[in-house]
């Protein structure tokens, strides 16, 4: 009798299958959870979430090494000792994903561990375009890549079509139920992605996440992300897509690279998608896919090389430079939207004054970026200056683009690649210029011009 | 001791390492954060006899505010610790620090304003304690003011003269309490330094 009261009173307490939808794949802090405590014990008595702690220490022969278990950091300067007022002892938090809510030593990380639900296997495929003929045979080697589970590479060039590439083998894997997530370094890239992912998969639960998106609930079998956001999740994913995997920081950030192969299930196969892969990319390959030509059939520009001697100074002295005024007034003359690439924050906010109020700038901490770039797609604005944050993911007809100080060894030869990328991308409008103004030509501007001329050699044979 | 800060903590682009000299008299630390962050706080230089304030409430402060004390990263607390150093290391009063509700203090796992001295290699002691834990937040100035003392001395007061120390002051109803709560217990002067004017 007393166990049947008891029994009662539990499952007065179970959770809605939704909430337990949105825990699924997902690392989550306890205190995030708007449970009681009473009703997480129970869970986490009967092994439906598992518990783990936030920061695990390793003791080393000199020292302790921390490790976050949410976005493993190993970094040593990016964790944080004191006292902590909570667990009265000295207590470490990582920095390293501190945006994400601080975790740190007496944190109680959780993760569900309980039954998955069945994934709906009908889905919408809302897409009547048709592929070109490089296109439909890179889709079909994608599509059978991971059906075999195996990584693949998908190397396109800027304007080949590849998200339309990926339209199909979504499909594929939505059908049969599977886990789908398309990750990418770059916000923008994700804010591009998704609604036309959405578009294709009208019916289809999408999830988009980033950096300050808005919470979204229940359960999504195809996510949009940033690798970044990656770090939520644990064995979530039964087929992982990283777009743009050359881009900034995920090659140079660790963390995030282990964050896409544990965010995905053990054997879920990788695609990688870029139109500058970098040559451990190249070598890692198992499936391949090579479309060294743009949609439309037109050659990619090839960018051209101007002198801009002594810019620095220049700007210092408020001074916009002759040839890079000249480019500006015949841009405007034209009637054309123009990027103009600066190496710093620093010397795009020094140049900005010098030109009209009808010319913005945009940096990563811009919290206006968004909209910015949708003034200059809807002409409100005549040219954005901007650092090597919109090198990828931006599409506007009848770009023009500028690169000032192209000789700054933050402009890598595929960063120059990328940007030249962004001109012609438009059927209407399938040339453009492409101007690179230097103090001195660079290696990897030679690199970045040579290779824009093979792929395209390589696209007429 | 702190240089494992080689990344600016407010925008993490790589610091500058600028050689100070360092003389004998104050204490000086290497910049924890980048000159172009640095550039966006706003001083107030704004004394009176009774009040000491440092910084505007502008939009980086207001992220900082949002970092340090909501998303509770404690090693902000060195940002400031160059300023709150020059103005309290040759003060011979003794330093109380605006306290914590005890729950709020948990919650946070630290307290910030003891934090930001702590940073400074100032020394403090506790003196007050909250009488209440209702919120000032949708109160007016008025109504703040009447209700009862916000504050009451834990101990009987050894010195004669304080300095309050809070992070932020608005209408100075917060400072006005604590100074009387110490004025009741026999001080004989308390004078007031905030980091920031709301
Ligand atoms: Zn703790
Ligand atoms: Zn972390
Ligand atoms: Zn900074």
């Amino acid at each position: 009798m007393q166990r049947r009261t008891k029994k009662a009173h539990y499952l007065g307490l179970l959770l809605h299958p939704s909430a337990i939808h949105s825990m699924i794949g997902r690392i989550m802090r306890r205190e995030d959870l708007p449970y009681t405590s009473k009703l997480i014990n129970l869970y986490i008595e009967r092994g439906l979430l598992k518990t783990q702690p936030a920061i695990s220490t390793i003791q080393g022969l000199l020292k302790t090494h921390f490790r976050c278990e949410r976005c493993l950091n190993t970094q040593s300067e990016k964790f944080i000792h004191f006292h902590c007022a909570k667990c009265e002892q000295v207590c470490t938090y990582c920095r390293h994903c501190i945006t994400m809510g601080r975790i740190a030593s007496c944190t109680q990380l959780l993760t569900w561990a309980g039954p998955s639900p069945q994934h709906p296997k009908k889905h919408q495929f809302s897409w009547t375009s048709t592929l070109t003929e490089l296109q439909q045979h890179a889709s079909l080697e994608l599509a059978a890549s991971i059906q075999q589970k195996r990584q693949h590479l998908l190397h396109a060039v800027c304007g080949a079509g590849k998200t339309e590439i990926l339209f199909q083998p979504i499909y594929n894997a939505l059908q049969k139920g599977f886990r789908i997530c398309v990750a990418t370094p770059r916000t923008d890239v994700v804010l591009e992605l998704a609604p036309r992912l959405q578009k294709v998969f009208p019916t289809t639960m999408i999830h988009v996440l980033y950096g300050g998106a808005p919470e979204q609930q229940s359960y999504a079998q195809l996510v949009i992300a940033t690798t970044h956001q990656l770090y939520r999740f644990a064995k979530a994913f039964d087929v992982m897509i990283v777009d743009e995997a050359d881009a900034f920081p995920y090659t140079f950030d660790e963390s995030l690279q282990k964050a896409v192969y544990k965010a995905k299930k053990p054997d879920a196969p990788i695609t990688f998608v870029t139109a500058t892969p970098s040559s451990k990319l190249l070598k890692q390959r198992d499936g391949y896919s090579f479309l060294p030509r743009r949609y439309h059939n037109h050659p990619l520009p090839v960018p051209r090389f101007q002198s801009l001697w002594r810019y620095k100074r220049q700007f210092k002295k408020d001074k916009l430079p002759k040839q890079l005024r000249q480019w500006v007034e015949q841009r405007i003359e034209a009637k054309q939207p123009f990027l103009i690439f600066f190496p710093t924050i620093e010397m795009l906010e020094q140049a900005l004054p010098l030109f009209s109020p009808n010319i913005l700038g945009v940096h990563a901490e811009d919290p206006t970026r968004k909209e910015k770039i949708l003034k200059l797609r809807n002409a409100e604005i005549q040219g954005l200056l901007t650092t090597t944050i919109l090198e990828r993911g931006i599409t506007i007809a009848n770009l023009q683009v500028a690169v000032v100080g192209a000789e700054n060894p933050i402009f890598t030869a595929s960063a120059l690649i990328q940007i030249a990328g962004r001109v012609g991308r438009d059927e209407q409008y399938p040339t453009g210029d492409i101007i690179f103004f230097h103090h001195g030509i660079s290696l990897e501007m030679d690199l970045a011009k040579q290779e824009i001329q093979r792929l395209n050699e390589v696209a007429n044979e | 001791m702190n240089k494992e800060v080689t990344h600016c903590l407010l925008c993490e682009r790589e610091l500058q390492q600028v050689i100070t000299w360092q003389t004998l008299f104050e204490r000086s630390w290497p910049p924890v954060i980048c000159e172009r962050c640095e550039a966006k706080f706003e001083r107030t230089h704004y004394t009176t006899e009774e009040l000491t304030t440092i910084f505007y409430y502008n939009d980086a402060m207001k992220n900082f505010l949002r970092q340090y004390k909501f998303s509770q990263d404690i090693i902000l607390a060195k940002v400031f610790r160059q300023e709150l150093n020059k103005l309290l290391r040759n003060r011979s009063e003794t330093i109380v620090p605006i306290p914590m509700n005890p729950l709020k203090k948990k919650e946070r796992t630290f307290a910030h304003i003891d934090e930001l001295l702590h940073a400074a290699e100032i020394p403090y002691e506790h003196l007050l304690e909250k009488t209440t834990t209702e919120t000032q937040v949708g109160k007016s100035k008025l109504q703040r003011q009447q209700v009862a003392p916000l504050f009451s001395c834990t101990k009987e007061l050894a010195a004669k003269h304080y300095i309050l120390i809070d992070d932020i002051v608005t209408t100075g109803t917060t400072i006005a309490h604590a100074k009387k709560a110490l004025l009741d217990a026999g001080a004989e002067s308390v004078t007031a330094i905030v980091l920031i004017k709301g």
